[in-house]
């Protein structure tokens, strides 16, 4: 018995100990019913957040699971970030946002605006390759519901990084348990036809994705989110199929449309493996003329 | 489009208050009466009140009084009372008494309200349209210094809205992009950007345009009806403009033109739920209370929207047509899947409507461009079983007989001919021109299949019912290729004459004359056949079937061998036709265009100079062939002759040399059948040229070859292990072939020298399984094999083993159809007559028997066999005497033979025919001379002629 009590003793010095000790951060604090205070998040302990509202001398202790939200005054200039995140200066975004959440990586778990911050890391990380990473980020944000949008962006992210990083079987089952490998029609949703075509390309049946690919061109040419991305997509897969003209020419229209965008860069790159593989395959055809 | 700008109506209030502060007060409404400082007071306070028609007269008089006064004070006054009363004009409704106000306001000075007056003014005209004068105004309000933001706003308003209504397009999106960029009400924002749009689709700049485009589908102005008209239009015109100038750009706009269309029910659906949330605002509003113009204002704007939904409405059905549009120009730029998928959604809404058919016919072609080719075909055929009436039937038919056509897939070709029967009649010369296609391709999958017969009979139909088919001379040449494959030259000498009658400058008309005398040849009219090749040759110097023209006039010259020349009287001896066949022979040389037309005549000729003893023209002619095709040419046979000749002119020594070098130098390869002949030929050589030294040599240098021969090349070290074992006799031959066998050999190393020893290992040891494997492949692999008897052999024995009777007659049949009575086919007669003595078939057991005895180079074991077999016919028809004698000739004519077993048999069978005869006496002198003879004293069967012997009281 007396060894017992010494363990819990011991357990909950350690649990003091490691609480969240930095500097208050300001944020307003949202219960359930909406009742609101503006105040200041003094620290974390557990499952217990130190709250003051300034208007007493001491700060509360509020469970972590009974906050609706927590809304953080962070301080960042969106507008600088937008600006970088417009020239595709992704490293510096992404370093940029690093350092400020930082700050509040004790309160990642508990319901607050720092979602929305971490959805636009979760996008660049994967933009800049850093496929682990995008999967750390979005597997978690996949499990919160209170914004099915953003739920629904987070696991379109854990999809592609999974596929991204070669990890088909993964992919495949995750695809699965969202039902994503289901009716795939010409009314699908561009994100569950451009996701399962990218499975596709992993298991290289090429005619396959691009089909998926195709409808999404086809039928979602007002969407102003997925169509660069799946004209990019679309480019790649005709590569892979050695199509080449067919690529180029989803190359120029890449130019066309998506002037000074990610996908242009990427395209543009693209323009040049096309070029490399061209020259490449008539070396091969003026040294086996019968093969060509 | 009703005008958009802010009023600042307070702004100006407020300055008039202070222009008029001084002027004090006055009532009375007889303004002639009261001084200027009161009526100017009136004005003022009704102003104030907003009592505008009230203030016109005051402000009228004051104007009328002062504005010739010079004082600057009074100037600035009458000025003011002039854009008050132009203002008050607008209030009441009389725009065009405020407007003439405005107009000498904005000619005097000064104007402190220019700002508000050029707006006033470009209003007045906005009311009667006068869009050359807003722009004026516009322009002349953006030219004034320090403009606040809004007037910016509000002059780039203008001026924008003037351009566009005057269709200067180009010129009304920079200020219209101004205003939109510079407005925080939707309504404007979305108003602005649709007539950007336009203006940009009606100036046709694509790449401003492509960057507006996708800001405007983030935002609910893509639902503008007129918006998507206008695009829908554009890429109408883009369209058929690519389609006369087969622009590709023209094609690229039109494709992100119409790609941008929404589908009508998506914007009526849209346009329905604006009416109402804009009807049920103005409701409310208008309960709480709104201006007249403001209400009357958005009345119009819902009755435009309704306006625009019955356009929409009206319009003919258009999504199919863009989608089929878009599809088209996805395909025409060779974005052939995302065309596909298009063409896809409007087969499967509706295949058999029209679009729906057409839509099918293009997913075909895409189909076919992306190699899925499965997909492709099942579509065809769905399309076959369901519409055979389709207007593309014949089209798609055709076109995917043409794919498995150049794909070699035959079965397929011919297969599809049975959907002709289900195609609707038509007198259409295209269709007819497709159909006759069908019978063309159906015709050549038989003809590669091999059925002659029924590719005949397709270019008969053609013949017959198709004269205006472009494949109507063809056809003619073609079947008479069919006739004469079948070997009814008869026929194909009519097909080939008649091609040459008709169509003297037809594409095969060399052919055909070519055709006609191989036609001749076949019908053994020998004589006019070389005329006719003759003439071809004559003729057609160059052709590239002439080598092989020079090469069957030479063979018809040297079967005459001396004799029978067309050109001398019968019987008239003509010593110079070998020399003529051998000039043939060698222009066909000179002339063949491939390798084989070259080989042939090389290797006839040889068989003529053989003839003639001249061994060294042989080497000559080979080395002559072999230099004009190196390594095409066959080298190993031409090796062959060469060494063959040496030996006849007894440089032995360098033949054998010559043969182990070309077995060396092309034993890997499998196709070089000449090496297998070159072995048989060094085996020939070393039984009958060589001593014992120099056969010990040779296999020394065998052996030495083996060893050093690299282990990869598979194919020559077992050519060189094969040679070896030949060399060193049967029983060498025999184990290897076993070895081999036995080891699993891969039979891709294999070659018919191999594949023998093989087959007869396998005989030897009743190995079923091998026989079966090795048959198969020697016949699939080496059908042209001088050894592939041993496959024949091999599977007649397999049948044996089976108890396939039938079978083994058939395969034999075959055999001797190919190799006859060689000297090597004994076997094949023998075991035939043994079938049919099997079969109780006796009278034909017989004669098979007897049939063996009539070939001389049979003469061995063989015709002992076959003499006992005729006994044994006798004998099982009760023919005693016949037996008794066909037994006693064995044992007479063959005593030696298989160390006299058939002798012994000869005799027991003898001796137990006459017991049966009742001649024990003759039968025991039978047995009695069995064991004196010394053939058959001591062989084991003479044990049961003793125990006969003891039987029957002779002992």
């Amino acid at each position: 018995m007396y060894k017992m009590i010494c363990m819990l003793l011991m357990s909950g010095m350690l649990a003091g100990f490691q609480s969240a000790q930095a500097a208050p951060l300001k944020a307003k604090l949202v219960m359930p019913g909406d009742k609101s205070w503006d105040g200041m998040v003094i620290a974390r302990d557990g499952d217990w957040l130190e709250f003051s509202t300034g208007q007493s001398a001491r700060s509360i202790r509020i469970g972590v699971s009974t906050i609706k939200e927590l809304i953080f005054d962070v301080k960042i200039d969106k507008e600088k970030l937008n600006e970088m995140n417009r020239n595709r200066e992704y490293e510096r975004v992404i370093s940029a946002l690093d350092r400020t959440l930082e700050t509040y990586a004790d309160y990642f778990d508990i319901p607050s605006n720092l979602v929305e911050y971490n959805v636009l890391l979760m996008e660049l990380y994967f933009k800049v390759g850093n496929y682990e990473k995008s999967l750390e980020i979005s597997s978690k944000i996949a499990g919160d519901d209170r914004d099915p949008a953003l739920q629904e962006k987070s696991r379109v992210f854990q999809a592609l990084a999974l596929i991204e990083s070669g990890r088909a079987a993964e992919a495949e089952s995750l695809l699965s348990e969202y039902g994503w490998d289901e009716n795939l029609g010409d009314d699908a949703p561009p994100e569950k036809l451009f996701i399962t075509a990218k499975l596709m390309v992993l298991k290289k049946q090429y005619n396959a994705a691009m089909e998926l690919v195709a409808k999404i061109i086809a039928f979602n040419s007002q969407d102003p989110d997925w169509m660069r991305p799946a004209e990019l997509f679309c480019a790649e897969v005709y590569t892979e199929l050695g199509m080449y003209d067919s690529a180029e020419e989803v190359i120029r229209q890449i130019a066309m449309l998506y002037k000074n965008t990610n996908e242009d860069d990427q395209a543009k790159k693209l323009q040049l493996k096309v070029e490399k593989l061209r020259a490449e395959q008539k070396l091969k055809e003026s040294l086996n003329p019968e093969e060509a | 489009m009703s005008l958009i700008h802010r009023y600042r109506g307070n702004r100006f209030r407020m300055l008039l208050a202070v222009a008029f502060l001084a002027a004090g007060a006055a009532y009375a409404q007889d303004y002639s009466s009261l001084g200027i400082s009161d009526v100017i007071g009136n004005a003022d306070r009704m102003l104030q009140r907003g009592d505008y028609k009230g203030a016109i007269p005051a402000l009228s008089e004051v104007i009328r009084r002062a504005k010739d006064m010079t004082d600057p004070q009074m100037i600035e006054t009458v000025q003011t009372c002039r854009y008050q009363l132009a203002r008050s004009y607008y209030q009441t409704g009389d725009i065009p008494a405020g407007m003439r106000v405005l107009e000498v306001y904005l000619e005097k000075e000064p104007r402190k309200m220019e700002k508000n007056a050029l707006r006033m003014m470009a209003q007045g005209f906005f009311e009667v349209q006068e869009w050359e004068k807003i722009e004026e105004l516009a322009n002349r309000l953006l030219s004034l210094p320090d403009l606040e933001p809004e007037d910016l706003f509000n002059a780039n308003l203008l001026l924008g809205q003037s351009y566009y209504q005057q269709q200067k397009w180009a010129e009304s999106v920079k200020p219209l992009s101004y205003a939109a960029n510079n407005t925080k009400e939707e309504r404007i924002k979305s108003l602005c950007e649709i007539m950007i749009v336009r203006s940009l689709v009606e100036s046709e700049n694509w790449p401003e345009l492509f960057v507006w485009i996708p800001r405007i589908y983030r935002t609910d102005s893509k639902y503008d009806i007129s918006l998507n008209l206008t695009l829908m239009k554009a890429g109408k015109a883009r369209y058929d403009e690519a389609g006369r100038t087969d622009d590709k750009i023209d094609y690229l706009n039109a494709l992100m033109l119409y790609r941008m269309v929404l589908p009508r029910e998506e914007l009526l659906n849209f346009a329905n739920n604006r009416i109402r949330s804009l009807t049920s605002k103005l409701e409310s509003d208008m309960k709480i209370g709104i201006k007249q113009s403001v209400a009357d204002e958005r009345k119009a704007d819902i009755e435009k929207i309704k306006e625009s939904m019955k356009t929409l409405d009206d319009l003919p059905p258009y999504e199919e047509e863009v989608t089929f549009r878009i599809g088209q120009i996805y395909k025409d730029v060779k974005r052939y899947w995302e065309g596909y998928v298009l063409f896809d959604k409007l087969y499967r809404q509706d295949r058999l409507s029209d679009i729906g058919e057409a839509a099918m016919l293009q997913s075909v072609l895409i189909l076919y461009e992306v190699n899925e080719i499965d997909r492709a075909e099942e579509r065809i055929l769905v399309y076959l079983e369901e519409q055979p009436q389709g207007q593309y039937a014949r089209t798609l038919l055709s076109m995917m007989q043409r794919d498995n056509l150049i794909k070699q897939n035959f079965d397929k070709v011919v297969d599809l001919l049975k959907y002709i029967d289900t195609l609707p009649a038509t007198t259409d010369q295209d269709e007819l021109s497709l159909q006759a296609d069908l019978h063309y391709m159906g015709a050549f999958g038989y003809f590669q299949k091999k059925e002659f017969k029924l590719a005949g009979d397709q270019f008969s139909i053609i013949l017959e019912k198709y004269p205006n088919s472009t494949h109507f001379s063809d056809s003619r040449y073609f079947r008479g290729m069919t006739f004469m494959l079948q070997g009814d030259y008869a026929n194909a000498l009519t097909d080939f004459v008649t091609y040459q009658d008709k169509f003297g400058s037809g594409e095969h008309y060399a052919a055909s004359m070519f055709r006609e005398a191989v036609s001749l040849f076949g019908l053994e009219r020998v004589v006019e056949s070389e005329k006719t090749f003759t003439k071809f040759i004559d003729t057609f110097p160059e052709d590239p079937l002439v080598s092989e023209a020079h090469s069957m006039r030479g063979d018809i010259e040297a079967a005459k061998d001396g004799q029978d020349n067309p050109e001398t009287p019968e019987d008239e001896y003509d010593p110079h036709t070998l020399d003529r066949a051998l000039a043939d022979y060698r222009m066909a040389i000179d002339k063949a265009t491939t390798a084989l037309q070259a080989s042939y005549p090389a290797f006839q000729a040889a068989k003529v100079f053989k003839l003639e003893f001249k061994w060294q023209e042989i080497i000559d002619l080979m080395n002559y062939y072999m230099d004009r095709w190196e390594e095409m040419a066959d080298v190993a046979e031409a090796v062959y002759w060469i060494g063959q000749s040496q030996i006849e002119l007894d440089q032995v020594g360098e033949a054998v040399i010559a043969y182990v070098d070309a077995i060396e130098r092309f034993g890997n390869d499998p196709e070089q059948q000449g090496v297998d002949k070159i072995i048989y030929e060094l085996l020939n050589v070393a039984n009958h040229h060589l001593e014992e030294e120099a056969r010990d040599d040779l296999l020394s240098t065998l052996e030495r070859k083996l060893t050093n021969v690299d282990e990869r090349m598979e194919v020559l070290k077992l050519r060189l292990q094969v040679a070896q074992a030949l060399l060193l006799g049967d029983e060498a031959s025999s184990t290897l072939g076993a070895e081999l066998n036995a080891a699993g050999t891969d039979l891709a190393i294999t070659t018919p020298v191999a594949l023998a020893l093989m087959c007869d290992a396998a005989v030897d040891s009743a190995n079923v399984e091998e026989m079966r494997r090795l048959y198969d492949y020697f016949l699939a692999t080496y059908e042209e094999s001088d050894l592939l008897w041993h496959a024949y052999r091999a599977k007649t024995h397999e049948l044996l083993i089976a108890g396939d009777l039938q079978g083994v007659l058939a395969i034999i049949d075959e055999a001797q159809g190919l190799f006859g009575a060689e000297s090597y086919m004994g076997w094949a007669q023998l075991i035939k007559a043994d079938t049919l003595f099997k079969r109780k078939e006796y009278e034909l057991a017989e004669e098979a028997y007897n049939m063996v005895l009539g070939v001389a180079e049979w003469r061995g074991p063989i015709f002992a066999e076959a003499m006992y077999g005729m006994g044994q016919c006798r004998l099982a028809q009760a023919d005693l005497k016949a037996a008794h004698s066909f037994f006693q000739r064995t044992y007479l004519l063959f005593k030696s033979y298989a160390n006299g077993d058939w002798a012994a048999k000869g005799y027991l069978s003898a001796a137990t025919t006459l017991v049966e005869l009742g001649r024990n006496e003759d039968a025991v002198k039978t047995l009695n001379a069995m064991l004196e003879d010394q053939y058959t004293s001591s062989n084991p069967l003479a044990q049961e002629g003793r125990e006969l012997l003891k039987k029957y009281g002779g002992l």
